[in-house]
């Protein structure tokens, strides 16, 4: 434990090196967030919905800010197997499904909060309607919290499968392109799962993409009442512990087959 | 013209090149199919749930977004060079090399990289195109075509151009600036629908300083037979102008950031 706990440090060291892409990063984030309600608010104005606006904007806002937490692919990775440096983890005394989870989910967890923090900032003090409301309770505040947790660790677990697969191939990309396609639709970056149409929402809040930040959002904004919540964190609690044992699974296997290029 | 055969000749090479790993270059490209059919479909959705976007019927929603997803993606293949590959030509010292050979640094730097994976986002900005322009009964005359061919083709130009700031503020500071994505990207994002429905400051942004709006939207609203600002049939032909403006402006400034550029010595 003490081992991955360390791997976690260094990458948290890492990612704090660079902090002007992180504010030229936060800008931006910003600069879509505004464009996004701006764009939602104008569809409002033509034909108001059962759903208020300031849950929809509270919605992207959340959205922009945990950014980070939406499945990426690291390109360390396949840069070591492709030139061989791989053999180096091999060596290492380690589980690698755990020691790639602990970048991961370093990588992840610094990144969010290092921007999540400017982001709500700003968007707190934008004009009702435009910014994020508060949450609906204190309670409903703290099983969001919960939730988001559950989401980052389900949204490593799913990360490291698509890690799995770089060991099969060399040019990854495209396989990990396949694995992620459905990821951007169906976490709500592009356009809320509230405003999905209502059939489909009861299918696509059960998938995994769901779990990493829609689901934390509806508590936050209360489209989840708090009763739902043990339901909500279940649902959450059974990906990430199914994605977990594929993950270790698969890594297992595709360790076995890897191989090490020479040169 | 000898330089335009030699763009020709590299763009044929590259893609030569891409196609050595046909199952990865196939998955990719219909990954980039399916990426871009999401994005319509947050469109469609948008429209499913609220029929319309003030005067902006589904139809005219349709054709905005092909109009810049074409746009766009034609720009990414063909100007790869410039709209991805730049800093690290630059970090890796690549550029030096460049200097050193009897053609401009812009073009060779356009030579240097296509992306025909995107060929597929381009085919469904194509696609949303001809259904928007179906569903708006849009009654094509010779004129409103020399109108949509003039808007891509500024369009292109001027994304080049704002990706070209990338590259300035590249030369200067070495690492890329993400800060430039906001009017690359987010002028993608925000004008694939028209400008009218954004708050004055958005609006300004996006029609003085990245003329998305006198590039596509103009054209387009004339097309529509639905004038942007309530302007005349005129403005559609000399608005996307502004496009090859700010190449025009973009390019000189990159020449004199050059004079200023400094190897990074790896």
């Amino acid at each position: 434990m003490k081992a991955y706990l360390s791997v976690f440090r260094m990458r948290w060291k890492m990612e704090l090196q660079y902090r002007g892409a992180v504010i030229g990063g936060i800008v931006c984030q910003m600069f879509f967030g505004l464009i996004l309600v701006s764009l939602y608010r104008a569809l409002y104005a033509g034909k108001p919905q059962a759903l208020p606006i300031e849950a929809v904007a509270s919605y992207v806002w959340l959205q922009q800010a945990f950014f980070r937490m939406q499945l990426s692919s690291d390109s360390e990775l396949m840069d070591k197997i492709r030139t061989g440096s791989i053999a180096y983890d091999l060596c290492r005394p380690l589980d690698l499904y755990g020691y790639y989870y602990a970048r991961i989910l370093a990588q992840k967890l610094l990144g969010s909060l290092l921007r999540a923090g400017p982001m709500l900032l700003f968007a707190f003090l934008l004009p009702r309607g435009v910014g994020i409301t508060a949450p609906v309770s204190l309670p409903a505040l703290i099983a969001a919290l919960l939730c988001l947790i559950l989401g980052l660790l389900c949204t490593c677990a799913l990360e490291n499968i698509t890690m799995a697969f770089t060991m099969r191939t060399l040019d990854s990309r495209g396989v990990q392109a396949m694995l992620n396609l459905l990821m951007v639709t169906f976490s709500g970056n592009i356009l809320p799962l509230t405003l999905f149409p209502d059939s489909w929402q009861r299918i696509i809040t059960l998938l995994p993409y769901a779990q990493i930040l829609d689901a934390p959002i509806r508590l936050y904004t209360g489209q989840y009442a708090l009763g739902e919540a043990p339901r909500v964190l279940l649902i959450q609690g059974i990906w990430t512990l199914a994605l977990m044992g594929l993950g270790i699974l698969l890594w297992r296997r595709h360790q076995k087959r890897l191989v090490v290029q020479g040169g | 013209m000898n330089t335009i055969k030699l763009y020709i000749k590299s763009v044929g090479m590259l893609m030569k090149s891409q196609l050595q790993y046909p199952a990865s270059f196939l998955m990719q490209t219909l990954a980039q199919l399916v990426m871009e059919a999401e994005e319509f479909l947050a469109v469609i959705l948008i429209v499913d749930r609220f029929d319309r976007l003030n005067q902006w019927m589904p139809g005219d929603l349709f054709f905005f977004f092909g109009v810049m997803s074409v746009t766009f993606y034609l720009t990414e293949i063909f100007g790869r060079g410039i709209t991805g590959n730049f800093p690290s030509l630059l970090r890796s010292g690549q550029l030096d090399t460049l200097l050193l050979r009897p053609r401009g640094v812009l073009t060779q730097v356009l030579c240097s990289a296509v992306d025909p994976r995107r060929i597929a986002c381009v085919a469904v900005g194509a696609a949303a195109l001809i259904i928007g322009s179906r569903m708006a009964q849009v009654s094509w005359t010779p004129l409103k075509a020399l109108a949509l061919a003039e808007s891509l083709v500024f369009g292109c130009l001027l994304l080049l151009g704002l990706f070209l700031i990338e590259a300035v503020f590249c030369i200067y500071s070495v690492k890329s600036v993400e800060l430039v994505n906001a009017i690359t990207y987010g002028g993608r994002s925000a004008c694939q629908y028209p400008i009218d429905i954004y708050p004055r400051p958005l609006r300004v942004m996006f029609t003085v300083i990245a003329p998305f709006a006198l590039v596509m939207h103009v054209p387009v609203g004339y097309l529509l037979d639905k004038p942007l600002f309530g302007w005349p049939g005129w403005t559609a032909f000399v608005c996307p102008l502004a496009g090859a403006a700010v190449f025009a402006l973009m390019y000189a400034v990159f020449r004199r950031a050059m004079r200023h550029y400094r190897s990074t010595g790896s």
